[in-house]
């Protein structure tokens, strides 16, 4: 059994309204020095085969589902 | 081929909201429209209820929030289409029957692959998105959207070029992006673009254009045309009534919806 | 903890205690009480101790959740149930079709309509995102266990004002934060189901800062032959448990809504908030719609607060019978739920309905093909009991009166001071320009088009008049929302909001009164007759008889105008105990929610001038209220009277009015509210983006602050066509009065000293909520 971490980002360049508006959010609550806020998106699956099966599973999906290669990218760490 | 032939399939799935009107739309220019599960199509159903693709002239994917709008809007239906009748799909694509999406469906033909499908009818990968607004929020607010199709696109047969109309738009993720900084020069010269935004003066800025969409788009086809995609909703405006301002005048009882659906019919029954 | 004295494990492989109420004291029935959540009076614990001690044996934890539940405010009524039979229950019309769990009304020959709403102001105040989705899931539930399609949702939202600067005592939430949550949770919710949300509004006070209120409203069409019925129909039937699983979630969610918050609420009543999943229930609509439409279920009914414990006890005994339930059936979310976990959660997106045995499999199989799960949990019977079994073994046997049964109060109350004739203090006014441009820019008027625009109000394709009209991208505001419901007819049914908080503070009955007037102004604006209503009832702590009294005397005028006007109202709900931590009680809320029918949508009216030269006529009478006016609150204004409705005046205008319309004299409408008739015509302007120039010599005798912004009932301001304006006045009588004409890009009162540009004034008021929730505008 293997525990994967897939990590969605947005592509450098791609706006990110959702991660903006909550900087902007942030610091009218008073939080200074926030220079940025990105929204990443994480799923972890806990998946029945050998870490570089899974790892391998994973990439996959990202590619069938997981993340849109026009302006995501994606990422798959085994922990 | 008779009006009453034609048979669309409105396929939709859990979170699919706006069938009804889709189907209506159809039946309102004389079409047989029936809604369709995905289920039904991936064969997971008793079997009087079974339904093949092969059967129907028209496919339409109607708007809403398709499986939640989880992972990307449209992905999940887009992904359990592709995986079970995918190649049924394809065929049906490339025998040049017409195939609409609206909203929700226009995002799911992006990740099916067969919008803008510019150099194949059904790329392996997505190679556009429809991402999130600029405003960052929902909108639901009117739009003027002008034909800009050459001739091409089936849905706009009976259209004029440069015909502004009055269709609502309301989505969250309608803004369409690809990583080929040539793209709207290959859609323009494919006449892959179909509608765009306008204002009733000047430049189509926000709110105009609601989502930030390069070069004002609103709707595109496939090279071939008989694909389209847009994401203001036609069907919401089938009768004058229903239009944003139709209290402040109006010449014909008919809603500019109407005219995507005879153009499609046109097209089909001559 | 001394109740655990009385708790006896008994010996099963389940979590199950026999309470040994039989030996307890009066301190220790309490503090069982408390312990448990019960949130039972020691009076009601001791009703019970008396029911087990004839049964001669002490009851389950199972059954005493149940009986807290059942004998909650929330779910019995304890303390509104008398004053509602005195006053609105017994408001009757031929057009009734059904009083379930929402009102049906007669639409036309073939079709009925669904009304209901609504509060989910307690979950929503500890998280709004989730408790304003789960509060839109339950208003349709509620609609579509009637059989009916929802066609369009209504959420009228209070809260603290926006902008509020102040610290806030722990466990209060910044309004704007609140404000930003709820929107997000309708939007989700509403949107992702597919139900437009077609109008509502928002008040903002600063008595609503430590106890927000969200109304959820809900419309529907159903044929009159689907229409559904809400219990089963007779022993020996099934009860199938549609949709989600149960978990944790939502447990004590109806003995937490009638308890007034704390400031530990927050740490607290997790729980009691329940997550939305509207992809379950999407499709869970479809299914249950179907099943119904094919007549396969005798009864349908949504599991809301008290879950099944008060679905399973209504359903049999309105069919007169019991019910044996085998809980161990229930699917579940997690392991490990306690029987009485089961019993009483109000995880959502759940329905129950009720067959005949032979069409079991049938129902089953469409359940199957939408992906939704469905499991048969009970039987009805012919023993007026509800018996629970785990695995065979009976864990709950009670009788179903006693269990639904509940106790039913005449506390006492102290009736408030009528504002009739009551001394006034004229506040110190600036010039009329800036009275007007700070009237439009309060919060309670501005513009919402920041939340109007993230809410789908346009799907299903039957908006006829949207809640914003006007110019496209320019619009204003409109007063009710028209739908066409019925695809292919014309006719339609129009919705609309009334409710001035304010007026119900300074004086409840008036207020009530006005609340009803409100909603059929807005009606008639856009040209529909007004049909029927539904409220809810949002007060303070009914056990404190200066909050009792308010609830009293609104629903006392709520009563009276509707039996004037002689329309019903077929459901409602109150909500009680909206108090803030430290007892800071809201304002009186009496929400209503209105509807109206007109016979051709195509002659729907809507608010925005349209052509230059076209007359503007004043129409009702203005009287000197300046009571709880918007005017007297932004500057400081004492006193007072509240304004009143005369119904017969109120009736014979509507009547006028709509003849006109029907004639097709009036080009647009808008009713006089907040900030009065200056305020309408300043809107008229936005809406139309054009001028008017305003003469109020022809209007009563009254002085200049009383014409402009007095907010006296049964009021509108029409657009009559030149060549139109000798039938209108032939219809009107005197009710209308000609008051000055459409067209330049200013609005101007001479005499008044009004002269402000179509553009300062669109400014003043479409930026101030941008302003603070953030986006750009139209």
């Amino acid at each position: 059994m293997t525990v994967v971490e897939i990590r969605i980002e947005l592509k450098k360049g791609v706006a990110d309204p959702e991660g903006s508006n909550t900087r902007k959010t942030v610091e009218s609550l008073g939080f200074k020095g926030v220079n940025s806020v990105k929204t990443v998106k994480v799923f972890e699956m806990d998946i029945d085969a050998p870490a570089d099966r899974a790892k391998e599973m994973g990439e996959e999906m990202c590619r069938k589902l997981l993340a849109n290669p026009v302006i995501q990218n994606y990422k798959v760490t085994v922990r | 081929m008779k009006a009453e032939d034609v048979r669309v399939c409105v396929l939709r799935m859990e979170g699919t909201n706006c069938e009804d009107e889709m189907a209506l739309a159809f039946e309102t220019v004389g079409a047989k429209a029936e809604k369709v599960h995905i289920k039904q199509l991936t064969g997971v159903v008793p079997a009087d209820m079974r339904r093949s693709l092969e059967d129907y002239d028209v496919l339409a994917f109607p708007g809403g929030f398709s499986a939640g709008d989880y992972i990307r809007a449209g992905a999940i239906f887009a992904a359990r289409l592709k995986s079970s009748v995918g190649d049924q799909l394809k065929a049906f694509v490339d025998a040049e029957k017409p195939v609409l999406g609206i909203c929700n469906g226009f995002q799911i033909l992006v990740e099916l692959g067969l919008l803008p499908a510019i150099k194949e009818s059904m790329t392996q990968v997505p190679t556009a998105a429809l991402y999130n607004n600029d405003s960052g929020r929902f909108e639901c607010r009117p739009s003027l959207l002008r034909n800009d199709n050459r001739g091409k696109c089936v849905f706009t047969s009976e259209i004029p070029k440069g015909k502004v109309l009055t269709i609502p738009s309301a989505h969250a993720e309608g803004k369409l992006l690809s990583s080929d900084p040539d793209f709207v020069a290959e859609l323009e010269d494919n006449d892959q673009i179909v509608f765009r935004y306008v204002a009733p003066e000047g430049d189509a800025a926000y709110p105009w254009n609601p989502n930030g969409s390069p070069s004002d788009i609103a709707g595109i086809c496939n090279p071939a045309g008989n694909v389209m995609g847009m994401m203001p909703h036609p069907e919401r405006v089938l009768t004058r009534f229903t239009h944003p301002d139709w209290t402040r005048g109006y010449d014909s009882e008919e809603g500019d919806g109407l005219l995507v659906f005879m153009s499609v019919m046109k097209h089909l029954i001559g | 903890m001394s109740a655990d004295r009385l708790m006896r494990k008994r010996d099963v492989p389940y979590s199950l205690y026999e309470i040994d109420i039989l030996s307890a004291d009066d301190g220790e029935l309490k503090e069982l009480s408390a312990e448990m959540g019960l949130s039972l009076s020691l009076d009601e614990m001791k009703v019970i101790v008396d029911y087990f001690r004839k049964e001669g044996r002490n009851p389950t934890d199972v059954e005493l959740q149940s009986l807290g539940q059942a004998w909650s405010e929330h779910c019995c009524y304890k303390s509104s149930k008398n004053i509602l039979k005195q006053f609105v229950f017994a408001l009757d019309h031929p057009d009734i079709l059904s009083r379930g769990d929402a009102g049906v009304m007669a639409f036309d020959d073939d079709y009925g309509y669904a009304l209901r709403i609504e509060s989910h102001n307690h979950p929503s105040a500890i998280e709004p995102y989730g408790g304003a989705a789960t509060g839109i899931g339950g208003i349709l539930r509620d609609v579509i266990c009637m059989g009916a399609q929802p066609i369009g949702l209504v959420d009228p939202l209070c809260f603290g004002p926006l902008d509020t600067k102040e610290e806030l005592p722990p466990g209060i939430k910044h309004p704007r934060y609140l404000a930003n949550g709820v929107v997000n949770g309708i939007r989700d919710y509403g949107n992702r189901m597919g139900i437009p949300t077609i109008s509502g509004g928002f008040f903002f006070d600063d008595r609503y800062t430590g106890n927000c209120l969200v109304n959820v409203g809900c419309l529907g069409i159903v044929k009159k032959s689907d229409l559904a019925l809400n219990y089963a129909g007779g022993p020996g039937e099934v009860m199938i448990l549609i949709g989600g699983r149960t978990g944790r979630d939502g447990i004590h969610g109806v003995t937490f809504a009638s308890a007034d918050l704390t400031s530990t609420s927050d740490e607290d009543s997790r729980g009691a908030v329940q997550l939305g999943d509207p992809i379950t229930k999407e499709p869970t609509l479809h299914a249950c719609l179907e099943v119904n439409a094919k007549g396969l279920i005798t009864g349908m009914k949504d599991l809301g607060g008290g879950g099944l414990s008060c679905v399973v006890g209504e359903m049999a005994l309105d069919a007169g019978c019991g019910a044996d339930v085998d809980l161990d059936k229930v699917p579940l979310k997690e392991e490990g739920l306690a029987p009485w976990e089961i019993w009483v959660s109000e995880s959502q997106e759940r329905m129950m309905v009720t067959c005949k045995p032979e069409n079991v499999d049938a129902i089953l199989q469409i359940f199957d093909m939408w992906d939704v799960l469905a499991t048969p949990i009970a039987k009805t019977t012919d023993i007026p009991h509800t018996r629970l079994f785990w695995n065979g073994e009976m864990i709950f046997d009670m009788d179903l009166e006693f269990l639904t049964g509940g106790p039913v109060y005449d506390r006492p109350y102290t009736i408030p001071e009528s504002s009739e004739g009551r001394a006034e203090e004229i506040p110190k006014l600036p010039s009329n320009n800036d009275v007007i441009l700070s009237l439009l820019s309060d919060l309670n008027v501005a513009s919402k088009e920041w939340a109007v625009r993230q809410y789908d109000h346009e799907v299903r394709a039957s908006t006829v008049l949207k809640p914003m009209v006007g110019k496209m991208n320019m619009t204003g505001p409109g007063d009710a929302t028209v739908l066409m419901p019925v695809p292919g007819r014309w006719k339609g049914l129009g919705a609309a909001v009334g409710c001035n908080p304010w007026f119900c503070t300074e004086d409840p009955y008036r207020g009530g009164k006005a609340a009803i007037d409100e909603a059929c102004r807005n009606l008639v604006a856009v040209g529909a007759r007004p049909h029927a209503f539904t409220d809810c009832l949002n007060f303070g702590n009914p056990e404190k008889p200066d909050r009792l009294g308010e609830f009293r005397e609104a629903v006392r005028g709520l009563g009276d105008i509707c039996r004037a006007l002689g329309l019903p109202i077929p459901s409602g709900n109150v909500s009680l105990y909206n108090e803030a931590p430290g007892g800071k009680f809201i304002l009186p809320t009496p929400m209503i929610l209105g509807t109206g029918l007109i016979d051709d949508v195509r002659k729907a009216v809507s608010a925005d001038f349209k052509e230059s030269g076209d007359r503007i006529y004043a129409i009702g009478r203005t009287k000197g209220e300046m009571g709880a006016s918007l005017l007297f609150r932004r500057f400081g204004g004492k006193g007072g009277e509240v304004p009143d409705t005369d119904t017969e005046n109120l009736i014979d205008t509507m009547d006028r009015l709509l003849n006109a319309m029907d004639a097709g004299c009036v080009r647009a409408c808008h009713d006089c509210s907040d900030g009065g008739l200056a305020i309408a015509l300043a809107e008229m302007c936005i809406s139309g983006d054009i001028g008017a120039d305003i003469d109020l010599s022809a209007m009563d005798d009254l002085d200049d602050m009383r014409k402009l912004y007095s907010e006296s009932c049964s009021r509108w301001i029409a657009e009559v066509p030149e060549d139109r304006a000798y039938d209108f006045e032939t219809v009107m009588g005197d009710r209308a009065k000609c008051i000055g004409r459409v067209g330049g890009d200013k609005l101007t009162i001479p005499a008044s000293g009004v002269e402000l540009s179509v553009k300062e004034m669109r400014k003043a008021w479409n930026d101030p909520i941008w302003n603070i929730m953030g986006g750009e505008y139209q």
